[in-house]
């Protein structure tokens, strides 16, 4: 069964004039103990996307889903309220600059505290303090901090970016998800802090099985460590499939283009040419293209494309193209 | 506090007639007394060496006498300027206490009917004159109703002698045996001018607290407490209430300054003992010394509260108590 099934989720924003349809029918499904990317440019909707699967948007965007089921339960026919507890027990997620994820003005001790469920705790009141802060103590040194005196006790500013997002990630663990949604956790980051935080989810993946949704903008990077890939293009979705699938035989020009670019993908090209890019840049929210959002930049783009294309499914690889690659393979 | 005191000593020249008169208040002194005088101010030497000599004499605690009564300024001071410290730490105090949870509900139910009834309640707050509002006070609470005394710091039936200025703790510090009631008494007197004059700042504190929190709520740590599973009632009592006051109490002391302001005006209407009174008065009387040490007395008092406000700004936030490191 589905961890996560999400079918046609449409995004807007309310605004004062015309509402932006910000992400367009987007579909995506997670299994147990699987490790999905999601990729796309900046502002392709990603984290909104994630945010939305949260619940954690504010009162001027409005979230709308053919499905959304967590587990089998319809989230959609819940209550906000029943939604959130659901939600906030089975699912944790961690942010981009973790730093100013944390309160300033508390330590990271009483956070990782206060982040500890109270069913968890088994004892009397009185004990639960104690208990609270061993649980804590407990947190730090799953996510490979030894030291967890000092770091209970220092203030956020205190630590280093990658260590805010260990921390983070601690939080996160507290209430022992099921699915953990890491929005670009290692944006802003050193090179060996990026590998020790990837190292350290895919181990809590292996160990707790806990299904990881890796959110990226670099593609490159993230076919490492995943499974299986969805592509997202300013707020509809691309292409999805395993990553061996996306990264050897991508069925979109978008996932096309997006492989080219990337140094690794292309070794025979010759020294010091361009690395071959589609013109123009992501359209903004205000002026969005009908039909294929990707229209206007796309090199097989024709008339038909100010329709936007239906899903097609192949053995489990889908795109939404019109005139996908799959017979130039 | 250098600039103050240039101020003020540049006050005696600006001020008409002889600047060794408007220092030492000394109206009617003979020529020997004058020439003896203008010696100790050096008056006869440079600008810099009497204004040397006039910081020295303010050290030693001579600010001259007053013009109009002949008394030494220092202890009129001492004598009035407890009673406004009292009054105007009271009524910032209950100006912190309405204003900033009443702005704190107004951000958490943000554009709703109660943000904008609160909203449109403090623009009104602020709009209303201090004289106006104190002499409506006068007339509904003590004339009409009868419930407050109209003036003064306490009835004159209580015997309490001064040992600090400040009424409350020299109640608590007398032995008379009408202690509680004396208390009370005090009490019922300084309520109407403390929220006479707390209504500005409040409704100044309630548009900063408003913001503040407006600001504190749109933050990322905010949404992960939220990403975290929290309630609403636990991210804003265990997070955003302290960041968001943090915010505030900077805010706080500059207000300070304006709330003196309006407890000088206060202080006239409610015919309170208090150093703004008198210096008032010590205007109309062309009491120059006295306008000089009055002045310096109550800059000097709102630069301690500014500092004080900045240690409390250390102590509640983390970031500001350390030197800051490269991150």
């Amino acid at each position: 069964m589905n961890l996560l099934d999400i079918r046609n989720l449409s995004i807007e924003l309310i605004s004062n004039k015309k509402p932006i349809l910000a992400v367009e029918r987007v579909s995506l499904s997670m299994k147990e103990g699987e490790v999905r990317g999601l990729v796309g440019e900046s502002g392709s909707g990603k984290s909104l996307l994630a945010q939305a699967i949260v619940g954690v948007l504010d009162d001027r965007w409005k979230v709308d889903a053919d499905r959304f089921h967590w587990r089998g339960n319809d989230l959609m026919r819940l209550s906000a309220e029943e939604r959130k507890k659901i939600i906030s027990k089975d699912v944790a997620m961690i942010f981009q600059e973790p730093m100013s994820c944390l309160d300033p003005t508390t330590t990271i001790g009483e956070q990782l505290e206060e982040a500890v469920d109270t069913e968890q705790l088994t004892g009397y009141f009185w004990q639960k303090k104690q208990q609270r802060k061993l649980a804590a103590a407990q947190l730090l040194h799953k996510v490979g901090i030894k030291n967890h005196e000092v770091c209970t006790k220092s203030y956020p500013h205190q630590l280093t970016e990658a260590l805010c997002q260990r921390v983070m990630i601690a939080m996160a663990l507290a209430r022992r998800p099921m699915l953990l949604i890491a929005d670009e956790p290692t944006a802003a980051m050193e090179t060996t802090n990026k590998g020790q935080i990837f190292r350290l989810l895919a181990s809590l993946n292996q160990l707790k099985n806990m299904s990881i949704l890796l959110i990226s903008h670099d593609l490159e990077n993230v076919t490492h460590w995943t499974d299986t890939l969805t592509v997202m293009y300013s707020g509809q979705f691309v292409e999805a499939g395993t990553t061996k699938q996306i990264f050897e035989k991508p069925y979109h020009p978008y996932t096309r283009a997006l492989v080219d670019s990337s140094p690794k993908a292309n070794l025979q090209l010759p020294a010091k040419s361009r690395l071959p890019t589609l013109p123009g840049s992501i359209p903004i929210l205000q002026h969005l293209p009908i039909g294929c959002r990707l229209g206007p930049r796309c090199p097989q783009a024709q008339q038909q494309c100010v329709h936007a294309p239906k899903v097609k499914n192949y053995h489990g690889h889908q795109v939404s193209c019109h005139f996908s690659l799959r017979g130039s393979y | 506090m250098l600039l103050l005191t240039i101020l003020s000593f540049s006050l005696s020249f600006l001020f008409p007639g002889n600047s060794v008169i408007n220092m030492s208040g000394q109206v009617n002194a003979t020529a020997e007394q004058l020439s003896l005088l203008a010696a100790q101010y050096q008056q006869n030497e440079n600008i810099f060496s009497q204004y040397l000599a006039y910081i020295s004499r303010i050290f030693s605690g001579d600010l001259g006498l007053s013009m109009a009564s002949q008394l030494p300024i220092s202890s009129e001071i001492a004598n009035l300027l407890p009673a406004t410290v009292e009054l105007s730490l009271v009524a910032l105090l209950l100006a912190m206490v309405t204003g900033i949870p009443i702005g704190f509900i107004a951000a958490i139910r943000h554009r709703k009917a109660s943000d904008n009834i609160i909203l449109t309640i403090a623009m009104l707050g602020y709009s209303i004159p201090v004289f106006w509002l104190g002499l409506l006070a006068i007339l509904v609470f003590s004339i009409q109703l009868g419930w407050l005394p109209s003036a003064g710091q306490i009835s004159l039936l209580y015997e309490i002698n001064h040992v600090t200025g400040i009424q409350f703790i020299d109640i608590l510090l007398s032995d008379s045996q009408y202690k509680w009631q004396a208390f009370q008494n005090a009490g019922a007197h300084i309520i109407m001018p403390a929220c006479v004059i707390a209504l500005a700042p409040a409704t100044l504190f309630i548009r900063l607290a408003r913001s503040a929190m407006l600001e504190v709520l749109e933050t990322s740590y905010i949404r992960a407490a939220k990403a975290k599973g929290l309630t609403l009632q636990q991210i804003i009592f265990r997070h955003a209430i302290r960041n968001a006051f943090v915010k505030v109490i900077r805010d706080v002391g500059l207000q300070f300054a304006n709330l003196v302001t309006i407890a000088m005006v206060t202080e006239v209407i409610f015919s309170w003992p208090g150093i703004g009174r008198w210096l008032i008065e010590s205007i109309f009387h062309r009491d120059y010394t006295a306008i000089q040490g009055g002045l310096l007395a109550l800059s000097c008092f709102i630069f301690l509260v500014h500092i004080l406000t900045d240690f409390i700004y250390a102590a509640l936030n983390p970031l500001a108590r350390e030197k800051k490191h490269g991150t």
